[in-house]
């Protein structure tokens, strides 16, 4: 299953870098454009020629490459796919902050949180393990066989479904408000790993 | 002969005077020289072992403040594409960036100074103070002016979490401003810092930005905004700061354990000595009385 997905993702980077380079040559010849993406405690980008930034905004998903038009864009929980060259995708879920495109064909993406994709499966990964070691010790080897990719999508949807309850039922303004933020995020996240 | 005995006499009287005022006062504070060294050194410890302690927060610190300041930056390019100025009647508040521990030299001081400096004769300027130094500092001068003050900063690396609660209570408590000037110490190397101020915006402000029109956005975005940029510049700010402070305490405390250890010295030799007069002096008793007999 694990092979699967890494080979869906592969022919999905394969079809469309061509379309890439064909849209950023018609945008301007050799230019990059300039990133800078950093959280408050990380820098992911600094100062780094990329050639196409795919971000989900509050006013739809849209692909950045040089000379694009100045823009203020509110970024919602999402994934920001950075295109360092045709070959390099890099994928960062980000729960929500600012994209600036300035004049000088320059994109500054200011987050609260970004994980790599790759990190949330090895993190979890280790958790899953973590339970597979306390398992074995009590009810023999039940979970070896496990998939991996379960474990995630299980993660997810316990946090999703705690959010949900806790923004259904009654609390304070603030708590559901916050809960639903909650249920955001993580139906982006979900969305995100189902990919 | 008479010249030497007058010029010996006057001589022999001084030392003996001056040998009998040293006899009298050690006497008195040997017991005291040593009080005294044992607690210049048991403060030596003390400040050795803080040095220690904030050098190595340093490191942390400063690599904090490195992402902290690419964050600032990134955060900041925005104004400076769009030219943002403040009007020149705008209504500005003040936020002074310190934190709540002292021995770190002036890096409180430098804040309180160049906020004061910075207010100058303006009349009706809120300030808001982040840490009880600069809170006691500036409530010497500005006690009216001060609108809000938070404590309990500085005690580990400041987290966003932080900055946005800070952003949320100023934002709740009803203070309006056009501008304000962040005012945090500059790391400038690992001995030297500089108070400087980066600068939050309103909405108004940002929008009545000469190159504001460059740009294309929702409205429905200005106010969230207006929010992230100036939680990011508090952010970077504390960061800085606490990254100055660190630094500064570390040189602070590595010169008071210099000091210390300087006057572990002196008091050292002024005890040797005494206690060798108090020695010799009693062998002359001794030896007197032998030879009386």
């Amino acid at each position: 299953m694990n092979v699967l997905t890494n080979s869906a993702r592969a022919a999905a980077v394969a079809f469309r870098s061509p379309l890439a380079r064909y849209y950023a040559s018609e945008a301007s010849v050799g230019e990059k454009l300039r990133l800078n993406f950093v959280v408050p405690h990380q820098s992911i980008y600094k100062n780094v020629d990329v050639q196409q930034v795919n971000l989900a905004a509050t006013s739809g998903d849209m692909g950045i490459l040089a000379n694009h038009v100045p823009t203020i864009e509110q970024l919602k929980p999402g994934v920001v796919e950075v295109l360092e060259n045709s070959t390099t995708v890099k994928k960062w879920f980000v729960s929500g902050g600012f994209a600036t495109i300035n004049p000088d064909s320059s994109l500054n993406i200011n987050a609260v949180e970004a994980f790599s994709l790759e990190d949330f499966s090895a993190e979890v990964r280790n958790f899953h393990c973590a339970l597979l070691i306390s398992n074995t010790t009590k009810r023999g080897f039940m979970y070896q066989s496990l998939p991996f990719s379960f474990s995630i999508a299980q993660a997810v949807k316990t946090g999703l479904a705690e959010a949900q309850r806790a923004a259904s039922s009654g609390g304070t303004e603030e708590d559901q408000a916050l809960a639903k933020v909650e249920v955001e995020v993580y139906e982006a996240l979900q969305a995100a790993l189902s990919k | 002969m008479f010249a030497v005995r007058t010029l010996a006499r006057p001589a022999v009287a001084t030392a003996t005077s001056l040998s009998n005022a040293v006899q009298v006062r050690n006497m008195a504070t040997l017991k005291e020289i040593q009080l005294r060294l044992k607690s210049v050194s048991n403060i030596s410890k003390i400040t050795k072992s803080m040095k220690m302690i904030a050098s190595t927060k340093v490191a942390k610190a400063q690599r904090a403040m490195e992402n902290a300041r690419a964050y600032g930056n990134a955060n900041n390019a925005v104004f400076l594409s769009a030219e943002t100025k403040p009007a020149s009647d705008s209504n500005s508040i003040f936020i002074a960036a310190s934190s709540d521990r002292g021995l770190c030299g002036g890096i409180h001081s430098t804040v309180a100074k160049y906020t004061r400096n910075a207010i100058g004769g303006r009349p009706d300027v809120q300030v808001v103070v982040l840490g009880d130094k600069a809170k006691a500092q500036l409530s010497r001068t500005h006690r009216a002016a001060i609108a809000l003050s938070f404590n309990q900063i500085g005690k580990d690396i400041p987290t966003f979490a932080e900055a946005s609660a800070i952003v949320d209570i100023i934002k709740s408590s009803g203070v309006e401003f056009d501008n304000a000037h962040i005012v945090y110490n500059k790391f400038l190397s690992a001995i030297s810092y500089e108070a400087t101020a980066v600068e939050a915006y309103s909405e108004d402000t940002f929008k009545n930005s000469p190159n504001f029109a460059a740009f294309e956005l929702e409205d429905d975005v200005l106010e969230n905004l207006q929010e992230f940029t100036f939680a990011n510049n508090v952010y970077w700010a504390l960061v800085e700061g606490h990254a100055a402070e660190m630094a500064a305490k570390r040189s602070a405390m590595e010169n008071a354990t210099k000091n210390a250890g300087e006057m572990i010295n002196k008091l050292t030799l002024t005890y040797n000595r005494g206690r060798q007069a108090v020695i010799t002096n009693e062998l002359i008793d001794i030896i007197t009385g032998a030879s009386a007999l």
